[in-house]
């Protein structure tokens, strides 16, 4: 779900950096092509990410979509990845084992080496990794500059730490979680950090827990 | 600082905010300001998870449901849990949201704004709607970060003691009263 749905559900981020150099986002667009989402439709590649337009998942070039809008850089990351069921991988493996067997004993051996196993499960990941079509996830991804805020509208811990590598990858800038811990940090004078650091959970109702 | 004593502060520092969160919302008639002056009014509704404990003894409670009175949640709280996770209302005139907000990272899960119409007219200006959107979730995070600031402030300065006190009295009303 974007930030466009009825319903969302977000994550947001600080840039760490006081300040932003006009000309990185100035060339926002040209950053993200460079980091642009490239396709695996035509491989057996696992997954592949990367940057694509805010409203559209096939457009990687950034040019029919502007990325600036008003106070904002909007932009999203996409995601796809190819998932082989449990149970087709088993029984594709047990097949392949089974051949294997047969012609190792052809061979006048009784067994597979751990080695030969491994290898007979990599070669049918590959085989059924080719046959199905790797699944998009977009997610999409609003930068305020005159805040230095930027939310991601997702909360899955794994797309959120991706989306954080990405991100100074193509910016070369830092994000920090606006977290209890980090928005607390933020706010409090210097001389009070060392409270927030140093803190212990407030007992609410002595005598229990 | 460590990330693993930083994410355990932030759980820690999250579950009296939302704990904080409801008891205010009650004593103070969910009536509040942003800093800019900006009057709004939040409710602790339909949705409040509690959790108490670690490891192996953890325990958790989750009350739901359009009308409760979040009466399990209450007693969890008499019996030394925190909310962990908690569903707002925030109205500000006749405009209203909705949102989940969580203790541990402070994540904003199905935020709901005042309903904006993406349908375009003729001739409008797409870039418009999403403006008006964008503008309206942000809102509602600026109502979550006056809630919040208003906690922080209050939980590092010495007027904390007497909050925490005037909690622990509304823990125990609610949670005897509340089966």
């Amino acid at each position: 779900m974007g930030f466009l749905a009825g319903s969302t559900s977000l994550t947001r981020f600080r840039l760490v950096e006081d300040t932003v150099e006009p000309t990185i986002l100035a060339e926002a667009a040209e950053r993200l092509r460079r980091y642009a989402f490239r396709d695996i439709d035509n491989t057996a590649e696992e997954r592949s990410f990367g940057w694509v337009a805010f409203g559209n998942m096939l457009d990687t070039s950034f040019e029919n979509e502007p990325v600036d809008l008003g106070d904002y850089l909007v932009f999203a990351l996409r995601l796809d990845t190819r998932r082989v069921p449990a149970a087709v991988f088993k029984k594709h493996v047990t097949v392949a084992m089974g051949q294997a067997l047969a012609a190792a004993k052809a061979e006048g051996k009784k067994f597979l080496s751990k080695d030969e196993k491994l290898e007979i499960r990599e070669r049918v990941a590959l085989a059924l990794r080719a046959r199905f079509l790797p699944i998009p996830a977009v997610f999409q991804v609003v930068w305020n500059v005159r805040r230095h805020h930027v939310y991601l509208a997702s909360v899955h811990p794994k797309v959120i730490d991706l989306f954080h590598e990405m991100f100074s990858q193509t910016f070369d800038l830092h994000l920090e979680p606006m977290d209890p811990y980090f928005a607390a940090r933020a706010l409090l004078d210097a001389s009070k950090l060392s409270l927030l650091d140093d803190h212990a959970p407030t007992i609410f109702t002595p005598g229990v827990a | 600082m460590d990330l693993e004593r930083a994410s355990r502060i932030a759980t820690g520092l999250g579950q009296e905010f939302l704990t904080w969160l409801w008891f205010v919302s009650e004593r103070e008639n969910g009536l509040f300001a942003t800093p800019d002056g900006e009057a709004f009014r939040f409710f602790v509704e339909q949705r409040v998870r509690v959790t108490g404990g670690e490891g192996e003894g953890r325990e958790t409670a989750v009350c739901s449901g359009p009308m409760a009175s979040l009466a399990e949640a209450r007693t969890g709280l008499a019996a030394g849990k925190k909310v962990d996770s908690v569903r707002l209302r925030l109205e500000k005139d006749e405009a209203e949201w909705s949102v989940s907000v969580d203790a541990a990272r402070l994540t904003l899960t199905s935020l709901k704004t005042p309903k904006v119409d993406m349908r375009l007219e003729e001739g409008e200006d797409p870039d418009a709607r999403i403006l008006e959107k964008l503008f309206l979730l942000e809102q509602a995070m600026d109502f979550v970060d006056a809630l919040w600031a208003r906690f922080v402030m209050l939980r590092f300065s010495p007027a904390w003691e007497a909050e925490v006190q005037d909690l622990g009295r509304w823990i125990d009303r609610r949670g005897r009263f509340s089966d």
